[in-house]
């Protein structure tokens, strides 16, 4: 089975609070000193479900491809460590500030590029925008099916099995191939890669590829952004007072209820 | 001037990380209680090909320097494991140099891929009773008889000791008063700890309580002549090669532990309130934990000075010697400052401070007092009289 493995590096998600700053003028994000960009959290996962049906499977190959700039090599290097075969950076700079369908393009051209994928899996979201609309982008370009949020996927004769996570419980479908598949965290601990696969993943080529060499042009953003800022949180905090612990609940309720909150 | 990792350093704190995930705080505390070697640790890491990772490639090892060891042995020693999990695979890091560096081909070949799997488990015979630092007063003697030596004598401190099934082993093979100077006439062999011909007994410590020390009593112990590494009387030569990777080995541990205390104090001081306000709004817990901050940040520079200094091939006694100085000596403020930032939490066991305490001692005593790193540096890096 060929899978295609979609990773994105991200600012670090455990970047203390005091040292996230946003720039609204330019409505990006300041990458905080000292602080380097990680590999997305779900996408480990993707990776992990992509060498275990490999495993299961006996036999193909799992490319990765990640979109960003030059330092999100070191994404797609984890992976290969992890025990994945190639890795394909699409890195322009006409690619700096587009939107997720403008991503969904450029990855379904990459897709469309690597070619002969029976399978393309992805983290359920990225954890910088947390959007989680990629995957449905692309399959929407390749005219593939999504199934998102899987916590479980078995080939399944010519198709998968995928059990999927939802708000209150699991849902188990069947997909055919190729299709798209994103997956959650509720997949489980991904492998750490050993010594030797990272010595190796540091000696394999990645190759990278321009908007030129898929193909395609970006186009205007189809989801512009219009404004990005830190929202102020103000708390106060009120001692509910009383002699005894029904008095106080009392109280509370009261205020609550004065509040318009019960 | 590149103060980045590379790529590959990234992903040894990364995949070091990840391992120690699995190894929590309440492991290294239950081992702490219970004295047991932390096995599962140590087996993780053998799986995961970390202890190769300064030894050649051609034996199973992954070719790094003592930079990317020294990145490892500082993720490990942060994580919470401090010494008990540093202590547990620190021998098989670059213990094995003198192996690879004055061993044969034929020694290699036997003894590196098993060391580098994990399957063999080592410890260090080096310091008596009566020859701590001032090694050339060995006393155990290892005399020729045919094509093998008989051993006799005592080592002290020999970490881990209980599990190991070899020994690198430092003994004299001519007395000291027939040799032109005192560390001629010793020799290092790395061979079977046969328990049939020697006595170990555990030292009961103050820390890290899941790696043993012991005393280890020689009678007779046979060892064949063809586990001696490179020449007769040449062994303390060779030993003097591994000495500076180990002192930054233990530098880097040092500052993981500090730096591991140190995170836990400003942790604790943002979120204790007394007074109305959080501890850590008053300079007095701020300051010591911010001196912290910046010494254990100038021990890590010259560590890896150190490091890069080795790795380049160049002279660096006294960078390795004065990192870990500065490393031990910031390790243990900061443990001793995230001990009074937690008050008397931090005397009590659940909170894992003074636990780090006593095993960031290990570093500031060993294996080199920090007296005796000074009058080194006095004499090598300033050019004073030789003090010792």
């Amino acid at each position: 089975m060929n899978i295609i493995v979609c990773v994105k590096q991200i600012p670090d998600p455990e970047t203390p609070a005091a040292s996230f700053k946003v720039d609204e003028a330019a409505k990006k994000v300041i990458p905080a000193q000292g602080i380097a960009p990680v590999v997305n959290p779900y996408d480990p996962q993707a990776t992990e479900a992509a060498l275990r049906l490999k495993d299961a499977d006996g036999g193909g190959k799992i490319t990765v491809i990640s979109l960003g700039p030059d330092t999100a090599r070191d994404a797609i290097k984890h992976a290969l460590a992890m025990g994945a075969d190639e890795g394909v950076l699409i890195s322009d700079p006409a690619f700096a500030s587009i939107d997720n369908f403008q991503t969904a393009a450029a990855l379904a051209a990459a897709i469309e590029k690597v070619g002969d994928a029976d399978l393309i899996l992805m983290g359920r979201a990225a954890a910088d925008w947390d959007m989680g609309v990629v995957p449905a982008g692309v399959g929407q370009i390749l005219g593939l099916p999504v199934v998102t949020v899987a916590k479980g996927i078995e080939k399944d004769g010519d198709g998968l099995t995928v059990t999927r996570v939802l708000d209150d419980g699991f849902q188990t479908v069947k997909a055919p191939l190729p299709a798209i598949v994103s997956v959650s965290n509720e997949f489980g601990e991904p492998r750490y890669p050993q010594l030797r696969q990272i010595m190796m993943a540091a000696k394999k080529t990645v190759q990278v590829w321009s908007a030129a060499d898929l193909g395609i042009d970006t186009g205007a953003s189809v989801m512009p952004l219009e404004a990005l800022y830190q929202p102020k949180v103000e708390s106060n905090v009120e001692i509910i007072e009383g002699d005894t612990p029904e008095e106080k609940a009392r109280n509370l309720a009261q205020k609550l209820r004065a509040a318009k909150l019960v | 001037m590149d103060f980045a990792l590379t790529p590959i350093q990234e992903e040894i704190r990364a995949g070091v990380s990840q391992i120690m995930r699995g190894f929590p705080d309440s492991y290294w505390l239950e081992h702490d209680e219970s004295g047991e070697f932390p096995v599962e640790f140590t087996t993780a890491m053998a799986e995961g090909g970390w202890l190769g990772i300064a030894m050649p490639e051609q034996y199973g090892g992954s070719g790094l320097g003592v930079a990317d060891a020294a990145i490892l042995m500082h993720t490990v020693a942060k994580s919470g494991g401090a010494m008990s999990a540093a202590s547990a695979i620190h021998i098989n890091i670059f213990g094995p140099n003198p192996i690879v560096v004055f061993g044969n081909e034929e020694q290699r070949q036997r003894w590196l891929p098993p060391l580098i799997r994990g399957e063999t488990r080592t410890c260090f015979g080096v310091t008596e009773p009566t020859a701590g630092l001032d090694t050339s007063s060995i006393q155990t003697r290892a005399v020729r008889d045919g094509d093998q030596y008989i051993v006799n004598g005592q080592k002290i401190w020999t970490s881990t000791a209980q599990e190991a099934d070899k020994i690198l082993l430092l003994a004299r093979t001519t007395p000291r008063e027939q040799c032109e100077r005192p560390f001629d006439g010793i020799s290092l062999f790395f061979t079977n700890l046969d328990r049939e011909f020697v006595q170990i007994r555990e030292i009961q410590k103050m820390g890290r309580h899941a790696v043993d020390s012991n005393e280890v009593f020689f009678d007779n112990m046979p060892v064949p002549v063809e586990d001696r590494i490179g020449e007769e009387g040449k062994g303390f030569q060779y030993l003097l090669h591994g000495l500076n990777p180990e002192r930054v080995l233990v530098a880097s541990e040092a500052i993981g532990i500090g730096e591991e205390a140190l995170s836990r104090a400003a942790s604790y001081a943002r979120d204790r309130v007394v007074f109305g306000r959080p501890i850590g709004q008053n300079q007095g817990i701020q300051h010591p934990l911010a001196e912290s901050w910046a010494e254990l940040q100038a021990a890590w520079l010259m560590t890896m000075r150190a490091a890069w200094l080795y790795d380049q091939d160049l002279p660096c006694g006294p960078e390795a010697n004065g990192a870990k100085y500065l490393a031990a000596e910031a390790g243990k403020r900061a443990c001793e400052r995230a001990m009074i930032t937690h008050g008397g939490l931090g005397y009590a066991k659940e909170l894992h401070i003074e636990r780090l305490y006593r095993e960031v001692l290990i570093n500031w005593i060993a294996p080199v007092s920090p007296h005796l790193i000074l009058s080194n540096i006095a004499e090598k890096a300033l050019g004073l009289p030789k003090s010792y």
